[in-house]
């Protein structure tokens, strides 16, 4: 996989690639631009070298011969003794065959005065100038010319070719190195781009056996400071909300089933009895009423669940204005009958409380807490209910001077199947979803559930719902 | 025979008590691991049927305690049954382990292995002499004739063959043929014993005067 062409290495090696092209062709053009112009110049120094030669030469026989009157008798001048000493040294430099140099003069009404060697044919007086050496690139020749103070021009020219071996030389140099540079960044940058994902590969692959089902397992985070640690970081933290969501999950999944089984192990045994053989008519009552209280009590817990799966999802529920003053008094009617049967003395303080959230569910959250009150309180026990506004919340409490709950319970009251010790008995049995209901629903409702107890004095709840 | 039950869903227990005692056994009943503990270290039962999610002690507490005092053989019982679940009840010292919804066949065929092999039995069928008993059917034949026992009388030989010989005594009889809510007659074990004989012969069960009964001593 790491192979393929799209991969973060591959492309990271293609980037580099460019870029490291890029930077060598700017460099060589560069260089070749610069041993170009390094090559001229000396090329230069060359023909000014022979340009002031001439200019010598010129000046020594020129001043002497040279007849001020008919400029541009040649003949004449070429018949002049002093004209082999100034053609010498051209002659001499000429019978160089790799600086196949040229010169020609002119005298200062354009007419050639002399041109000895491969002069090209194109060749044209430059223009006038100052009296400086001056030079020009000129259709493959390069030339030196001056002009004397009185007007004479005087130029030396070279085929541009007889650097072309040089440049031709450099620039195999040039390509050489580049190459050689080139290669050298191409395997750093692969090295380099290795290095750099090698932590990424590390943490996929940490990743895949996570997601691939050890969830226990962490990636490894050598450096926290590193992007790619805080990544690793990051989906450390991201396993551990999953895993703890499964566990939770599975957890809530065989607490589930194991207080489904309960009942369906007592209805299973106990038809497998009666069928098993003939028996009186006192034992299928038994056994029927033990079917029915069993399957009573799947029916509970399947309500229970159900409750809980909408709690779960109750944040979608609709919201409306609840008068939690008038559901109050409607849930204490409900429970008034089996709590006189209990002797068991219900009081209410319920002022005006509006909140904003679900009839249905502000009404389960009541049975819950009213029903667990009277349940787990003695004869004589007092519960009291009370509702009321403060900053802009409804609150209500539900205490009761019951037993009271031992504080190490208090911590894992609202979690889901959690039963205090002792509260699985024969009289108070449930499945432990009560409270797990009761604060899920209020926390979808945006509120928050608290309990403060006190051991033999009473347990008192209360709710918080946003107005 | 006499059992333990020990169980805190009241109907479970009430089942489980009815169905064994069904099969013969006398049949005491916990409703949490603390009187369940309590019965199992005051009494020597032949098997204590243990729930494993209970109040007070939850069962493998019941286990570890009862292992520093006592062997009985031990069957755990529960609606958990995660192989780790099975696992820890095996290694904490349980003899058995039998997943929730029971089949009550199975448990009763599993409470007749545990007691035949604490006993050193193979198999469910033992000979004594002329006397066959399977434990299995809860049948007897003497010289291959099917011979019809009554309940406690079944029992008595039961308990007696699994202790073959060794001398029981009375004590030991009422206890393990009787559950706590029992109320014997004294004699009823001499009565037993004495329609026993009549049935299996004068001589298949001995008395040792003032120490007890025994069988193939």
């Amino acid at each position: 996989m790491k192979w393929l062409p799209n991969s973060i290495r591959w492309r990271i090696q293609l980037w580099h690639g460019v870029l490291l092209l890029l930077v060598l062709v700017v460099f060589g053009v560069t260089a070749w631009r610069l041993q170009y112009n390094n090559e001229i110049r000396i090329l230069d120094g060359r023909l000014q070298l022979l340009l002031s030669e001439l200019h010598v030469g010129l000046a020594q026989g020129g001043d002497a011969e040279q007849p001020p009157e008919p400029p541009d008798d040649v003949a004449m001048l070429l018949g002049l003794p002093a004209m082999p000493r100034r053609v010498e040294p051209s002659r001499r430099t000429n019978s160089n065959p790799s600086f196949p140099h040229y010169h020609r003069i002119w005298w200062r009404d354009g007419i050639v005065k002399e041109s000895v060697g491969a002069v090209p044919t194109s060749l044209t007086r430059p223009s006038k100038r100052g009296a400086a050496v001056d030079q020009r690139t000129q259709e493959g020749f390069r030339e030196v010319y001056q002009f004397t103070p009185p007007g004479e021009c005087l130029l030396v020219g070279v085929p541009e070719s007889v650097i072309e071996a040089q440049m031709r030389s450099f620039a195999v140099q040039v390509v050489g190195v580049c190459t050689v540079v080139f290669a050298l960044g191409m395997v750093g940058g692969w090295w380099m781009a290795s290095r750099a994902i090698a932590p990424i590969r590390d943490i996929s692959e940490a990743a895949q056996r996570i997601s691939g089902g050890h969830l226990k397992e962490r990636i490894p985070v050598a450096e926290t400071e590193s992007e790619l640690g805080q990544l690793a970081g990051l989906l450390n933290d991201a396993f551990t909300r999953l895993d703890a969501a499964f566990e939770q999950q599975a957890r809530f999944t065989s607490d589930a089933a194991h207080e489904l089984r309960t009942p369906v192990s007592i209805i299973l045994a106990q038809t497998q009895l009666a069928l098993s053989k003939p028996r009186s008519v006192e034992a299928h009552v038994k056994t029927i009423e033990m079917t029915r209280r069993s399957a009573q009590r799947m029916q509970e817990l399947i309500e229970s669940l159900l409750m809980l799966a909408k709690a779960d999802a109750g944040a979608e529920a609709e919201r409306e204005a609840v008068q939690l003053d008038a559901l109050g008094r409607e849930n204490l009617d409900h429970i008034r009958p089996l709590a006189e049967e209990k002797r068991i003395t219900l009081h209410d303080d319920l002022t005006p409380a509006t909140c904003r959230a679900h009839a249905g569910h502000v009404s389960q959250i009541l049975t819950n807490l009213l029903g667990n009150a009277v349940k787990y309180c003695r004869p004589g026990d007092e519960v009291r209910i009370s509702t009321h506004r403060q900053n802009g919340h409804a609150i209500l409490t539900v205490a009761d001077t019951g037993p009271g709950i031992p504080a190490e319970h208090l911590p894992h009251l609202f979690e889901r199947f959690y039963r205090a010790e002792g509260s699985r008995n024969r009289s108070t049995g449930g499945a432990g979803l009560g409270l797990a209901i009761c604060k899920t629903l209020v926390e979808a409702l945006g509120g928050r559930i608290t309990v403060e107890s006190d051991w033999q004095k009473g347990t008192t709840f209360q709710v918080t719902l946003p107005g | 025979m006499r059992l333990l039950i020990v169980e805190d869903e009241p109907d479970m227990l009430d089942t489980l008590a009815e169905a064994m005692r069904g099969e013969g056994y006398a049949v005491d009943e916990a409703a949490d691991g603390e009187d369940g503990l309590f019965k199992a270290l005051e009494i020597d039962y032949d098997l204590i049927i243990c729930d494993v999610m209970m109040p007070v002690h939850d069962g493998f507490e019941l286990l570890r305690r009862l292992r520093q005092v006592k062997k009985t053989p031990v069957l755990m019982l529960t609606a958990r049954n995660k192989v780790q679940d099975r696992i820890q009840g095996l290694d904490t010292g349980a003899d058995d382990y039998l997943a929730k919804p029971v089949d009550l066949n199975e448990l009763a065929a599993r409470v007749r292995a545990l007691i035949r092999r604490a006993h050193g039995n193979a198999t469910p069928v033992i000979i004594v002499g002329e006397v066959e008993i399977d434990t299995s059917a809860q049948t007897v034949k003497v010289a291959g004739q099917p011979v019809p026992l009554r309940g406690r009388e079944y029992a008595l030989l039961e308990f007696c063959v699994q202790h073959r010989g060794k001398i029981i005594t009375r004590t030991q009889l009422y206890e393990h043929l009787h559950d706590e809510n029992d109320t014997p007659i004294s004699n009823l074990v001499d009565v037993h014993v004495f329609n026993l004989r009549k049935k299996l012969g004068q001589d298949f069960i001995v008395t040792h005067r003032g120490r007890g009964y025994s069988i193939g001593l």
